[in-house]
């Protein structure tokens, strides 16, 4: 019984090594090609969404923020919160904004945009503005009269929300802003772009500015924004709450806002491509394991006659198709991280919401590798088992 | 020195074939019994029912009435599982083609039914006493591409005997080899029929192959014919 149960890996191992070499790599790549269709939808998905993601923690919210209770309008000590926010395990870094309501005006167009009184230094270690400066500089601690817009806010003809914008606003230019009867007239000193509209369409100036015009607002804010490693936020989150009074504690997803519909419609999508992609692989399989075994059914014939049990021919084909799907496997892996991935990180997709890359979890990568190894194993058994049904002398004769 | 006892027994056998709606009977109701150390030959026109009888007598094929004795026991409905058995150990078959797997060396080859039963270091040494026997000892590790048609076939015959099966079948074994070749396999049966005692059952075209024969049936539109 041992000697006919390693039969079916002997038969398997000649087959592969004796066989044409290039219907053998052709074979494993169509099968790589198969598995890279699999895992390469849901990597750009997932990209998509987590890039997406990251735009919302890095350029909007932190990974965790606080805010005042509804019907309260501010966090009145926001030194002593920072403080005991930087103190706790897992916060890179906390910093703090104060949201001025305001209508900015240039060349008679006005509008109402969020405008965010900021340490510069401190906000960049959390917000990363910062680094998506399009034009001119950031701000630094000591300005007074200069604010950073938005690309949405400056307004360009490739601008999403241009029709809305200042239409073209430059750095150097001057700004008219109305802070609810209080005016006062900026210098654009920069403009960012993260590409995010939600980011994109803020501005900044620093406390400094704040003080001068409303001291009374000195050492208060609207929002507290805190870093964390991404998968530290929910340990932080609950080690921040409840560490000022009259404050509620979030995660960046509840600032998501239409991200959240995006990113289920990206979900679901996903879903769907890899129902597609597993059936893609599956008869792809099925197919070249089909052809594979058909052009061997006089083989397969004479096998049997010589006194070769069919259930060793079936397991011969079934290790057959786990052999050329493990490989198929590892080149599209090989392919895949070792070509695709660092191409698209050099090369990210461009899109409105982020740049995204090819982001594939382990489990996600592991559950599609069984998917294609159990496909390729009934790919193999279905087609064994027709051939092996057939009458023998039709096999050898090829009736 | 012959066994009494009856290799193969045929009784009112017949064998037929429908196709889309056509019946065709291949084989016509034949009866015959083959002895223990008979080498006999099957001669008759295209068509008469040789490679039938054949294939039914070496359990390639069920025949569609009659009965089909095998060393004592009917085979005539035995399950597939129990006729694998009996190809494995019993019968040894050779086909025209030589019907050898292409992917295996000629040593692989003739060890593989013996891989069914021993282990791989005992199969090796019985295929490789059985080249010898052959005259191949030197081409063993050839792929079947690289030998000649009478080489093949020598192969095709090693690989019969590597279980020592008391009933060969051989169907026009030398159909596709020249004189040569065919004279030398004719040669190794008349050995293993002689010295060995198996029985050889063999089908053939050839009138002067005959002579190597114990006893020669003819088949003429599936049935016995007496000349």
């Amino acid at each position: 019984m041992l000697n006919e149960l390693k039969l079916p890996f002997y038969l398997a191992f000649k087959s592969i090594i004796r066989g044409r070499k290039w219907t053998l790599f052709l074979t494993i790549l169509l099968m790589s090609v198969a598995f890279i269709n699999l895992i390469f939808v849901s990597a750009l998905f997932n990209g998509i969404v987590a890039g997406s993601n990251q735009q919302i923690i890095d350029t909007l919210t932190g990974n965790v923020y606080i805010a005042p209770k509804q019907g309260i309008k501010y966090i009145d000590d926001k030194e002593k919160l920072l403080e005991n926010v930087r103190a706790e395990n897992g916060v890179t870094a906390a910093s703090s904004g104060f949201q001025i309501p305001g209508e900015i005006e240039r060349n008679a167009r006005t509008g109402r945009w969020p405008i965010i009184a900021i340490d510069p230094n401190e906000y960049a270690k959390v917000i990363n503005v910062s680094d998506h400066m399009y034009q001119g500089k950031y701000l630094d601690v000591n300005d007074e009269d200069q604010i950073i817009i938005g690309r949405q806010i400056a307004g360009g003809t490739d601008v999403e929300m241009n029709s809305t914008s200042l239409k073209g606003a430059s750095v150097g230019d001057k700004l008219n802003v109305n802070f609810n009867g209080i005016k006062k007239t900026y210098t654009i000193k920069g403009i960012f772009y993260t590409k995010f509209i939600e980011s994109d369409s803020r501005a900044f100036i620093t406390e400094r500015s704040l003080a001068s015009f409303a001291p009374t607002m000195v050492g208060k804010a609207t929002a507290v924004n805190i870093k964390t490693p991404n998968d530290k936020e929910n340990s932080v989150m609950s080690e921040v709450k409840g560490l000022a009074p009259d404050t509620d504690t979030f995660l960046w997803t509840e600032a998501a806002g239409l991200m959240k519909s995006v990113s289920g419609s990206f979900t679901s999508i996903n879903v769907l491509m890899t129902i597609v992609g597993v059936i893609i692989a599956g008869v792809t399989t099925f197919i070249v394991i089909y052809v594979d075994i058909v052009s061997r059914r006089r083989q397969i014939g004479i096998l049997r006659a010589i006194g070769i049990k069919p259930y060793i021919i079936v397991a011969n084909y079934v290790i057959l198709a786990a052999v050329y799907a493990t490989l198929g496997i590892l080149l599209g892996s090989l392919i895949f991280f070792a070509g695709l991935v660092p191409y698209f990180i050099a090369h990210p997709f461009e899109l409105p919401l982020a740049e995204a890359v090819l982001n594939l979890t382990p489990a996600e990568y592991f559950f599609r590798v069984q998917i294609v190894s159990w496909v390729a194993v009934i790919s193999g058994l279905i087609p064994a088992l027709i051939v092996t049904k057939t009458k023998m002398l039709d096999a050898i004769l090829g009736r | 020195m012959k066994d009494n006892k009856t290799a193969v027994s045929v009784k009112n056998l017949i064998k037929k074939y429908d196709s889309a709606g056509n019946i065709t009977c291949a084989i016509n109701g034949i009866s015959l019994d083959i002895a223990y150390g008979d080498f006999l030959m099957i001669t008759g026109m295209n068509g008469s029912g040789k490679s039938t009888l054949m294939h039914l007598m070496a359990l390639l094929d069920h025949p569609s009435e009659g009965e089909l004795i095998i060393d004592g026991n009917d085979v005539s409905k035995l399950h597939e599982k129990n006729r694998i058995g009996l190809r494995l150990r019993l019968l040894g078959y050779i086909f025209q083609e030589y019907a050898l797997i292409q992917e295996l060396t000629a040593l692989e080859n003739v060890m593989l039914p013996a891989q069914m039963l021993d282990t791989f270091p005992k199969a090796k040494k019985k295929a490789e006493i059985l080249f010898k026997k052959v005259d191949l000892e030197k081409k063993m590790k050839r792929l079947p591409s690289q030998l000649s048609g009478g080489e093949q076939q020598r192969v095709a015959i090693a690989r019969s005997l590597i279980n020592n099966p008391r009933i060969i079948f051989a169907d026009e074994p030398t159909a596709n080899l020249d004189s040569v070749a065919s004279k030398h396999v004719l040669d190794i049966f008349k050995k293993l029929n002689k010295e060995d005692n198996i029985t050889i059952v063999m089908v053939t075209h050839e009138p002067e192959e005959l002579a190597y024969a114990s006893r020669v049936i003819n088949l003429k539109d599936g049935k016995l014919h007496v000349k």
